[in-house]
């Protein structure tokens, strides 16, 4: 029992102590808003890498530094425990073993950020080949936590 | 006894067999690499799309093994079978069930697949066609019907296994083949069993045609309410 109110306690601090960007919700919709604006730069990329015709070198650097620039963000900081339940723009479909495996959240998310960094690079060569190569590592990088934290379906 | 070479499966009950095995295999394999491979799902749907609709004319214009009517595993014949009364060529009705699981699912996965996205790159070809919501419904629905599709194999390949086995029946090879050896009884009941060539040409401009109205974005130009997410970005100055 007295183990039990410790552990709550604790935790409290914990999360007291993090700065968390506000209530639940907040949270939920910010982090929503991130991804969405990185899908939308994500998939204008998509569109000129499929169609070479409309492939221009500035406008997948701008893409992919906003990409960056959203990875590079913080975006942890809206993952406050709570937050696998709740409602943003919609029902978040954070799955709970995310705040039960953190070493793996962890390492999925580094891994984006690494990935996004490395892709706003190779996107100041121009070159549609490199490019192609290090989007496919990218777009991984957001099914591999996908697979593992998010809800197949909308909650 | 009498044994005779008995053609049973036409060449594109085999080559439509065998290509699904490889589109099923690949299109699993490919989503579940993602990045760069997550175009060939795409592409591997479009082949499944064709093979499914092809396989479905083939049901009504094809070879008597292949016409649906032929084998549709009704109570009676299932009866029959459970019997040991069952006498024919081409699918026992047993196996008339599985081919129908097969489809029907195999189906369900293609279909809800050309309205689905994988909310990264990937999105159906039909995808334009439909709200958000109801795509992910759709995602869903196609990640459960391949898991009750990969069941159904699962059963189809235990079957194989035990009629290998237990009957002695090698019924892998006249799948290659096309051909078994049946005692000459059986021969009875070979009419003239051939469909038309045109009956194949047709369903082939069919197929193409159904393929080229999903994949070749013809419905989603003409029905489309909104954007196609591939589109272009815009030229705006700011």
């Amino acid at each position: 029992m007295t183990k039990l109110s410790l552990l709550l306690t604790s935790v409290v601090l914990l999360n007291a102590g993090l700065s968390h960007a506000g209530p639940i919700e907040d949270q939920i919709k910010y982090r929503q808003s991130a991804y969405s604006f990185i899908g939308w730069n994500t998939n204008k990329i998509k569109a000129q890498l499929d169609k070479p015709e409309t492939f221009s070198k500035e406008e997948v650097i701008a893409a992919a530094n906003a990409i960056a620039a959203a990875a590079n963000s913080g975006l942890g900081a809206l993952y406050g425990s709570g937050t696998d339940q709740g409602e943003g723009w919609r029902k978040t479909r954070l799955k709970s073993e995310f705040f039960q495996k953190p070493d793996e959240a962890k390492k999925l998310a580094t891994t984006f950020n690494l990935e996004a960094n490395e892709f706003a690079k190779v996107a100041e060569t121009g070159d549609p080949v490199q490019i192609k190569v290090k989007f496919g590592k990218l777009t991984q990088s957001c099914k591999a936590c996908h697979d593992s934290f998010r809800e197949k379906d909308p909650k | 006894m009498q044994k005779q070479k008995i053609q049973i499966w036409d060449l594109p009950i085999r080559l439509f067999h065998w290509l699904l095995v490889i589109t099923i295999a690949l299109s699993y394999l490919t989503i579940e690499i993602g990045g760069i491979w997550a175009d060939w799902h795409a592409r591997l749907g479009a082949l499944a799309l064709g093979l499914i609709v092809f396989r479905v004319l083939w049901g009504f214009f094809g070879n008597k093994q292949a016409r649906f009517s032929q084998f549709f595993p009704t109570p009676s014949r299932l009866i029959q079978y459970f019997k040991g009364q069952w006498q024919g060529l081409g699918h026992s009705p047993l196996g008339a069930l599985a081919v129908f699981a097969l489809l029907g699912l195999t189906g369900v996965v293609v279909i809800t697949g050309l309205f689905a996205n994988d909310d990264i790159t990937l999105f159906g070809p039909l995808y334009p066609l439909i709200d958000q919501s109801l795509s992910d419904w759709m995602t869903g629905v196609h990640a459960i019907a391949f898991n009750a599709l990969l069941t159904v194999i699962g059963l189809h390949l235990l079957a194989i296994f035990f009629y290998w086995l237990v009957k002695k029946n090698n019924l892998i090879k006249p799948m290659l083949t096309g051909k078994k050896y049946l005692e000459i009884h059986h021969h009875t009941d070979q009419t003239k069993a051939e469909a038309k060539p045109v009956y194949f040409f047709i369903s082939i401009a069919l197929t193409l045609l159904v393929v080229w109205l999903t994949f070749g974005n013809v419905l989603t130009d003409l029905l489309a309410t909104k954007p196609v997410p591939q589109a272009p970005s815009s030229q705006s100055q700011w």
